[in-house]
């Protein structure tokens, strides 16, 4: 689908790529406070069902405590305060009677640092369905081989179900953990920066594995590295002192951008 | 382009590749400007000069290359400086066909020159003038990011070829007047031709300034114009395009 | 080129200026020595304390020889060496001596050489050591045919067999066999220990269930009332059933009478080495040996046999000789009792205060209270669970459920119960502290995985935070078990009593009989040192009870160890 022509809302310049399915989420002037700092600026941006969004943005911009209001992972947080929506199926996540837990098994997290936890890699993997009170061993095995397929781990770890999953390479634990992401057959998967701890191979396998992904689920991949974002992503988001700058589709954005700080930034003509 | 790379190398590369760029533009100009006073003033040492210089232009244009590949691996360059390096191998390429243009009129002064003096050989110069401005005003045009300019040279280029047609037609009589003279009013053609065809190639030039300004393609484009033009021309006259 | 040259040729130059003078406390070398000289220091005086204890306690139970020593008077002393010393004799002592001895004594300055003997023979002598200085010493011998023997009372004996006595027929030394000697001991023994068992096991038995009875009348008597039909019929019952278990106690008390009978008839004459005689019955000598006469092999065998006592029989003589069986089970009831006590308080305490509680104030204030908690001093902790927990729950229990036993206290007093609990409040805080260490070394970004694949705060604690801090917790129950062990004065106002009549296990429901007061190995400790009538026969028993103790606890200590090892490998990289 062709580019939307650029439009400009409260400083926000826009030129996304549409998904055929609508958008996953809807993000609407979305202010978040640490206490007394505000972290997050009048945010409004729309997650599209099915593509991958990449958050750019130097350190400190927001990018990080944007993805993880999503699933409000941000409530562990003292001292928090929001104002705005974040819509899933037309319901506001924040709302007070909003079940956080039920929120959260409708996303999948994969976090900077691979971490699984101390268990065999077949529990880890199933994990998601041990915490909502599956019992089944047939629907436990068939969620694990699936999950694991999805994750490209499957033919890897498909031998060593029962060992510690601590046994496994960095690249091998952090496809582990987008299986125990997937495997509660999430409709948003969420990932901050899932590349900065593994080697350039590794990289690139998580790097195919998004692109299977994508499609299938709607992604949220929060980067600092561009030429990543520039692979992985259909849309992008940059991000600058809590603010979003501009959003469009990724080949604008890395091409020809729209606004000049977007470009200094890609550019790497910053600070 | 507010403010400096954060790696100041990178700016003194890219400062670099345009210095390159414009040293190049500078030789291909004074190549055309020898060939074609080679050929008006029937001095064969100096169309012979013009001739090898072409290796210096060469020579620039496989280190402008080389520059480019080394930026395109090194800095994985995006936007502004991505098109900016990617126009700068363009433009070499394109500036270096000029200067071949230059030494084919060189190398047809060469055989003009021996035999006896035509009379359409004073209209070169005019045409040779405006060929040369354009290159000159083009290159500015790029080094600078002067979009008008630019545009104002893509214009240009319909006189040139109103000039080169003009010359073809003048050339085509004194043919038809006298036998003796198709040979050298042939290389009067071949040399009308090369200089037009730098014409065409400053506006390739022109082009790939507005690519790299706007990011885009220009909205006028080159071979619909020309199209149209060479339907224009098969209409009012017998001649086929050289 | 020159001035790389010279940027070297300066940098040596200030290399070699530096190097002059460093300073020796930046190097920090005097420091390592020191830490390190206190570190050996430290476990120096470890190690000697064990090696102490270690070596006092093994060799107690050595059969050593007996000598016979001849007095300048002509009077003859027998008994073991036990140990020798250098001391100052008063003037008038000294003036007292035959010249002799006197010019030895002033030879050196007026010190002398004695030797302290163990004679035993309490009963006749009314001293069980007696010092002989070496002056006064006119011929040492270690003569055969000399016994040692432990007797059921009055201590040992010293001295020689003279006859066997059955009935009325007397056999004198040397017209029977070492063999008939011990086989007739061995069944005096056997029979002795069936009286004793008829006795204890099943005279209490019967005792107890006549107990019962009279219980279970009392109870309905105070809840329906003495005039009630209900009254009536249970003092039927109980008469009926009094009437039986008497009949049974009859019947036991006859067959022991006759077992007593049978034994009292087994006589054993002994004379002590001045000849004077004591008639005993057989059965009445626990264990005996000719302590000049028997091989290496036999001198093991009664070292280990006497280990084994030592170990599985009850105390005698005012807890001086005898097993200390009842303070081992005590001791060991009791701990396990404060470990299942405090553990999951602690650990839920600990779960609430770091997970839980909103962090603040109030927080840190309980933080502080629990913290120093651990600095009170012991004997407060007795003092509150005899006020606390006996007297004022244990009251309120007595009145609740067991009317019928008042004014007998069954939980208003002391017991194992509550020594436990006390204990546990004591060693709380050890708890709490480490596990909340623990809680706190899990790193964030485990709790966080959790969170985001929808697990609740619970479901994360449960499977992850817990499971991944448990070698942490057990570090702390294993800190709180070997300080609990170890306690004794909190004890002695709560339960722990100088001679227990009954282990608080036994076979009668509910089995575990947590109001019985109970024995404690440390406290046998303290009683057998300075609380019994013989100081020189309980100093070694102190040795080897506190070699017990430690072995007991270092034993405890080790199978909770082995354990959080195991959890450790589980989850490689934890730090505890």
């Amino acid at each position: 689908m062709p580019a939307q022509a650029a439009t400009a809302n409260g400083g926000t310049i826009y030129h996304l790529k549409k998904g055929e399915q609508g958008s996953a989420l809807d993000i609407s002037d979305f202010c978040l406070w640490y206490g007394s700092s505000q972290a997050l600026f009048d945010v409004t941006m729309a997650v599209e069902r099915g593509l991958v969004t990449a958050l750019i943005g130097p350190s400190g911009c927001g990018k990080s405590t944007l993805l993880r209001s999503l699933n409000r992972m941000n409530d562990l947080i003292d001292g928090l305060v929001i104002s705005g929506n974040v819509t899933l199926d037309n319901r506001n996540i924040y709302d007070p009677r909003t079940d956080v837990i039920a929120l959260r098994k409708r996303m999948g997290m994969v976090f900077q640092k691979p971490n699984p936890f101390p268990m065999s890699i077949y529990e880890n993997v199933i994990y998601p369905l041990r915490v909502d009170g599956v019992r089944d061993k047939g629907v436990l095995e068939e969620t694990a081989e699936r999950a694991l397929k999805g994750a490209a781990l499957w033919e890897e770890a498909k031998d060593r179900l029962h060992e510690s999953a601590l046994g496994l390479s960095g690249g091998q634990q952090q496809r582990l953990c987008i299986a125990r992401a997937i495997a509660g057959d999430p409709e948003v998967l969420l990932m901050d920066e899932p590349c900065s701890a593994l080697d350039p191979i590794a990289t690139a396998r998580i790097e195919e594995l998004i692109d299977e992904l994508s499609g299938h689920y709607s992604i949220v991949i929060v980067t600092h590295n561009m030429q990543q974002a520039a692979r992985v992503s259909d849309n992008t988001a940059f991000m600058y002192l809590g603010r979003l700058i501009e959003y469009g589709d990724t080949d604008s954005i890395f091409t020809n951008p729209k606004t000049e700080k977007t470009q200094d930034y890609v550019t790497g003509r910053f600070g | 382009m507010s403010q400096a790379h954060t790696v100041r190398k990178y700016d003194e590369d890219l400062k670099e590749l345009n210095n390159m760029l414009a040293r190049m533009g500078g030789l291909a100009e004074a190549q055309l400007k020898t060939a074609v006073e080679a050929a008006v003033r029937r001095d064969t040492d100096l169309a012979a000069q013009t001739i090898e210089n072409d290796d210096l232009i060469d020579e620039l244009e496989l280190q402008i290359d080389d520059m480019v590949v080394k930026l395109l691996a090194l800095r994985q360059p995006m936007a502004t400086d991505l098109r900016e390096i990617i126009s700068a191998l363009k433009v070499s390429a394109e500036i270096e066909r000029v200067a071949d243009c230059a030494t084919n009129i060189a190398k047809r002064a060469i055989r003009l020159n021996e035999h006896p003096s035509v009379k359409g050989v004073g209209s070169l110069p005019r045409l040779a003038e405006v060929s040369q401005q354009m290159v000159k005003d083009v290159l500015d045009a790029y080094i600078e990011h002067d979009v008008d300019k630019a545009l104002d040279v893509w214009h240009r280029d319909e006189q040139l070829d109103a000039l080169h047609t003009g010359l073809f037609r003048e050339l085509l009589t004194y043919m038809l007047e006298d036998p003796r003279n198709i040979t050298p009013c042939t290389h009067m053609l071949f040399i009308s031709k090369n200089i037009e065809r730098i014409g065409d190639h400053a506006t390739n030039i022109a082009e790939m300034c507005h690519f790299l300004v706007h990011g885009g393609p220009m909205r006028e484009s080159r071979s619909r114009g020309k199209l149209a033009q060479r339907a224009a021309a098969a209409k009012d006259d017998t001649g086929s395009g050289a | 080129m020159n001035r790389l040259a010279a940027a070297t040729a300066a940098r040596g130059a200030a290399t070699a200026r530096r190097q002059r003078v460093t300073d020796l406390s930046a190097q920090g070398e005097p420091f390592l020595w020191a830490l390190g000289g206190a570190l050996a220091f430290g476990c120096v005086m470890i190690v000697g304390f064990l090696a102490l204890v270690f070596w006092n306690g093994l060799v107690t139970f050595y059969p050593k020889p007996i000598a016979a020593v001849t007095l300048a008077n002509g009077e003859t002393i027998a008994g073991e060496p036990t140990r020798s010393e250098r001391y100052k004799l008063s003037p008038e002592l000294l003036a007292q001596l035959p010249p002799a001895a006197k010019a030895e004594v002033e030879a050196d300055d007026g010190y002398a050489m004695r030797t302290l003997y163990r004679t035993g023979n309490f009963d006749i002598y009314n001293e069980d050591f007696r010092w002989v200085p070496a002056f006064n010493v006119a011929k040492v011998e270690y003569p055969t045919g000399i016994i040692f023997a432990e007797r059921i009372e009055w201590g040992i004996f010293v001295g020689r067999i003279k006859a066997l006595e059955t009935g009325e027929t007397r056999r004198e030394a040397g017209s029977f066999t070492e063999a008939e000697l011990r086989a007739a001991h061995e069944e005096a023994r056997a029979r002795w220990a069936r009286i004793r068992h008829i006795e204890k096991n099943e005279i209490g038995a019967v005792n107890y269930r006549l107990d019962e009875e009279r219980l279970r009348l009392r109870r309905v008597e105070l809840s329906k009332g003495a005039d009630s039909p209900a009254y009536a019929e249970a003092k039927a019952r109980l008469e009926a059933r009094q009437a039986e278990l008497q009949a049974r106690y009859d019947a036991l008390a006859t067959e022991a009478k006759a077992l007593r009978a049978e034994n009292e008839a087994q006589r054993i004459v002994l004379a002590e080495i001045g000849n004077q005689e004591k008639i005993l019955p057989l059965s009445a000598l626990v264990q005996f040996y000719e302590a000049n006469d028997i091989g290496l092999f036999a001198k093991l065998g009664v070292y280990f046999s006497r280990w084994w006592k030592f170990l599985s029989d009850e105390p005698r003589e005012a807890n001086t000789e005898g097993g200390v069986l009842p303070a081992i089970f005590g001791t060991f009831a009791m701990t396990i009792l404060l470990v299942v006590a405090v553990a999951p308080f602690g650990v839920v305490t600990a779960l609430y205060l770091r997970e839980y509680a909103k962090q603040g104030r109030m927080v840190a204030v309980v933080r502080i209270s629990v913290n120093n908690l651990a600095g009170v001093p012991s004997i407060v902790y007795g003092v509150f669970g005899l006020g606390f927990f006996a007297y004022i729950l244990g009251g309120s229990i007595d009145q609740l459920f067991f009317p019928e036993r008042l004014p007998n206290p069954t939980f208003g007093t002391g017991g194992l119960l509550w020594a436990s609990l006390t204990l546990a409040l004591l060693t709380v805080p050890v708890v709490i502290v480490a596990t909340e260490e623990a809680l706190a070394a899990v790193p964030r970004s485990m709790r966080e995985g959790s969170l985001a694949c929808g697990a609740s705060k619970w479901q994360t604690i449960t499977r992850i935070v817990l499971p991944r801090a448990m070698p942490g917790i057990m570090t702390g129950i294993i800190l709180a078990m070997a300080r609990g062990a170890g306690e004794v004065a909190p004890l002695m106002l709560v339960g722990v009593v100088k001679l227990a009549p009954e282990l608080p296990v036994d076979g009668f429901f509910p089995f575990i009989h947590l109001e019985r007061s109970f024995m404690h190995l440390g406290f046998h400790i303290y009683d057998v040192g300075f609380q019994s009538r013989n100081s020189e026969a309980g100093k070694p028993m102190v040795f080897v009870t506190t070699m017990l103790l430690i072995g007991l606890i270092a034993l405890m200590n080790a199978s909770a160890i082995l354990i959080r090892n195991r959890l450790r490998r589980k989850f490689a990289g934890s730090q505890f």
